[in-house]
């Protein structure tokens, strides 16, 4: 993870491509292109991609992306997806209602 | 959309034969099987229209996983259909963005 | 709080089996699952599994699975179904989230047993309605009677790719064609042969270029890539499915481990790093199954069984040597199933060109997922010289961790060995009755049973059949080869049912002479398939 932390490094500007409109976070909407341009801002971890343009924000917590946004970060880095750090994982692991989040229950 | 015959399983585990409504419409089901199963049994692919693009999305990991095929159930929604079981009686509707009536972006 | 000896989050095959173990040994235990139903995707799985008798093979998944509910109960295990663990907390604690409220349980010890995800790719079309995963078919048709659709793509050749596809033709759906962007196919040849042999098309090197259709999938193309993963132009092909299949890979379901603290390693998806009981680097906390590194479910059980062995040591319920004992057990059974090309160590591997007995790889099996007609001769269960009356002709060719078809034959004919990813060897000069059991008892249905000379210019095969509706005696149809394509007429002579062939029904098809060793699949006049 050492090299990723070297913001000093030059990964060039954002070139568009093809396949830019391509939706990667299903739940949030957020395309390809929007993913590479942020990396192009300076955000270069899983957590500030996410926080910023909030891929892994919505209802299924990054379930079905996490690991194509992370690719794609990578790519754009010039790193291997291995190197970087996934974003910090919390409870709960579901979508849960607040409801029920507030209603705990001592058994006995 | 039902397998009647398989050359594998004898039985599927299903509970009796219910009534619901999908968007005002009445359809058949099985209690205790997943909204979503009823549904595309009967042919319903889109379960919502997403809030920004407005683009239909349906059953997609039907695990309760990826949430793309929540829908507004009983005036609930986000309601996961693939792992929401079918009762007599519910009340299931296309979702647009998080509301169950499409409003003017 | 309510505490448990183990706490159990997952009932799938790794946590059922970790459960089981754990309450043989005296402990108390508490098993959490998120679905309705326990048995993970155990009761999904209408195959019959690979392995030996200890592993449980020839067994149909769902079975397996309605075995070790039953054991589970019987030991007195607390199964606690649509109960989401949300989070692990120090010092052993969990949150879980029971209908309308949520409670914490602590356990002394913790297996985690969540599983894997299903990996997702992104292409143009990819959210339209009927693109899903290879899961959410098997869902659908196994376990709630639904075809997910009528025309459909599977992309990915591994084994969920595979056996899905067979499991989407057995409900009666048309699998248009089988792709993969890599050059070979992923998994089981056996599972892909019987798949090609009913006539579905497979496209290694290809990808999906899009996917169209007015709100919901009614065409998609696909296109050959070159090395670097890109369509080469002017190969699109265009196919009209309202069902796209995605069976690209698995990732651990791992958070639950890394919100306990543990520390994590990516082996192509975070799992927490365990030692080889299955110990993570925060003592208490086990992992087992496909959370702990992507294997199948026959891996799990073991891997389960062996987690739950170290809690109990741990914990005082065995004593050092009765755990050295068996946990040696469960590691040679293991280390039975780690074996050959589809090993760990060989995952991935696109270079291996012959069986560990030397026999040279059928390549147009890894590359159109049939064996070619020059190469089928040279494995030692098919057999070069000349057989008198019935005997059986056995299509395995690779290191498969399998050996059913040896306990079936009575009589000695069919010989593995103690290495049970050895190529079967049907024994020169040994006697076949014609009782069908290895046909039946093979879980990659690569057992025939052929006659070349049955009668005056006819030969006889008798193949395994597992679709609706099932032809009878006397129907007249087609003959296909091991690519699925129409060689000859056949007639159906014979069909042979059985409780002991567990829903295999053994089809006899009559077939000129010639056709002995090419014909491999009936298909009725009517095209019913």
């Amino acid at each position: 993870m050492a090299g990723i932390c070297d913001r000093s490094k030059d990964i060039g500007p954002f070139v568009p491509q093809a396949d830019d409109d391509l939706i990667i976070c299903r739940c949030e909407e957020i395309t390809k292109g929007e993913i590479r341009k942020a990396v192009h801002m300076g955000l270069w971890t899983m957590t500030e991609v996410k926080r910023m343009i909030r891929p892994g924000m919505g209802l299924c917590q990054g379930q079905t992306c996490s690991k194509n946004v992370k690719r794609i970060i990578a790519q754009e880095l010039g790193v291997s997806p291995a190197e970087l750090e996934e974003s910090t994982a919390r409870p709960p692991v579901r979508p849960l209602e607040m409801e029920v989040l507030g209603n705990e229950v001592e058994e006995l | 959309m039902r397998i009647e015959n398989h050359p594998i399983i004898d039985s599927y585990q299903k509970g009796k034969k219910v009534k619901f409504t999908y968007d005002g419409k009445e359809m058949e089901g099985y209690e205790g099987e997943p909204i979503a199963a009823a549904l595309r049994a009967e042919g319903v692919m889109t379960h919502r229209y997403t809030k920004k693009l407005h683009q239909p999305r349906g059953i997609f990991c039907a695990i309760g996983r990826c949430t793309d095929c929540v829908m507004v159930v009983d005036g609930k929604p986000n309601t996961r259909t693939c792992v929401t079981m079918l009762k007599e009686g519910m009340v299931v509707e296309t979702q647009y963005g998080v509301e169950a009536r499409r409003t003017e972006a | 709080m309510r505490r448990y000896h183990l706490v159990v989050i997952g009932a799938g095959p790794a946590g059922l089996s970790a459960a089981i173990e754990a309450a043989k040994h005296g402990m108390k235990v508490g098993v959490f699952d998120e679905n309705a139903r326990p048995g993970g995707q155990l009761f999904k799985q209408i195959h019959k599994f690979f392995g030996s008798k200890e592993h449980k093979a020839k067994i149909r998944g769902f079975n397996i699975g309605n075995e070790l509910l039953k054991e589970a109960e019987q030991l007195g295990v607390d199964v606690h179904l649509n109960s989401v663990v949300m989070g692990i907390y120090d010092p052993l604690h969990i949150t879980v989230a029971e209908d309308d409220h949520i409670t914490s349980y602590a356990g002394d010890n913790i297996l985690v047993a969540t599983g894997a995800s299903e990996n997702m790719i992104p292409f143009e079309g990819w959210t339209l309605p009927g693109v899903i995963g290879a899961g959410a078919a098997q869902t659908l048709m196994n376990l709630h009677g639904v075809k997910p659709g009528d025309n459909i793509l599977m992309v990915g050749s591994g084994n969920v790719g595979l056996v899905v596809s067979f499991q989407l033709l057995q409900a009666g759906c048309h699998v248009k064609a089988i792709i993969d962007a890599a050059p070979r196919v992923g998994g089981y040849g056996v599972h892909a042969a019987k798949v090609a042999r009913t006539g579905v098309p497979f496209y290694l090197s290809h990808t999906i270029v899009k996917a169209e259709g007015n709100e919901k999938v009614e065409r998609v193309t696909i296109g050959q890539v070159d090395s670097h993963w890109q369509v080469i132009p002017g190969t699109e092909k265009e196919f009209d499915v309202d069902t796209i299949c995605l069976a690209v890979g698995l990732s651990p379901m791992s958070q639950l481990t890394r919100i306990a603290g543990c520390k994590m390693v990516d082996r192509g998806g975070l799992v927490p790093e365990t030692d080889e009981y299955g110990q993570t680097s925060v003592d208490g906390i086990f992992a087992a199954g496909d959370v702990a590194g992507i294997e199948e479910a026959s891996s799990a059980m073991i891997g389960g069984r062996i987690a739950a062995l170290a809690a109990a040591k741990r914990s005082g319920f065995v004593t050092e040597d009765e755990f050295e004992t068996e946990y040696q057990n469960q590691h040679a059974s293991l280390m039975k199933l780690r074996k050959g090309m589809f090993s760990h160590e060989n995952k991935g591997r696109t270079d291996l060109v012959k069986t560990d007995e030397g026999y040279p790889l059928s390549m147009s099996l890894l590359k159109n997922g049939y064996i070619a007609e020059d190469e089928i001769g040279e494995y030692p269960g098919v057999g070069r010289t000349k057989k008198v009356g019935v005997h059986p002709v056995i299509e395995c060719t690779q290191n498969i961790p399998c050996n059913p078809c040896q306990d079936a034959c009575k009589f000695g004919c069919i010989e593995v060995g103690e290495t049970i990813t050895s190529l079967p060897v049907v024994k020169e000069g040994s006697k076949c009755v014609n009782c069908g059991m290895c046909v039946a008892s093979c879980s990659g249905q690569a057992i025939f049973l052929v006659d070349e000379e049955a009668e005056e210019g006819f030969a006889t095969i008798t193949l395994p059949y597992e679709f609706l509706p099932l032809p009878e005696k006397g129907d007249k149809g087609t003959a296909l080869d091991r690519s699925g394509k129409a060689i000859c007429d056949a007639e159906v002579t014979q069909v042979r049912t059985s409780g002991a062939f567990d829903h295999t029904a053994l089809l006899t098809m009559k077939v000129p002479a010639e056709m002995a060793n090419r014909a491999r699949f009936f298909q009725k006049r009517e095209g019913v398939r």
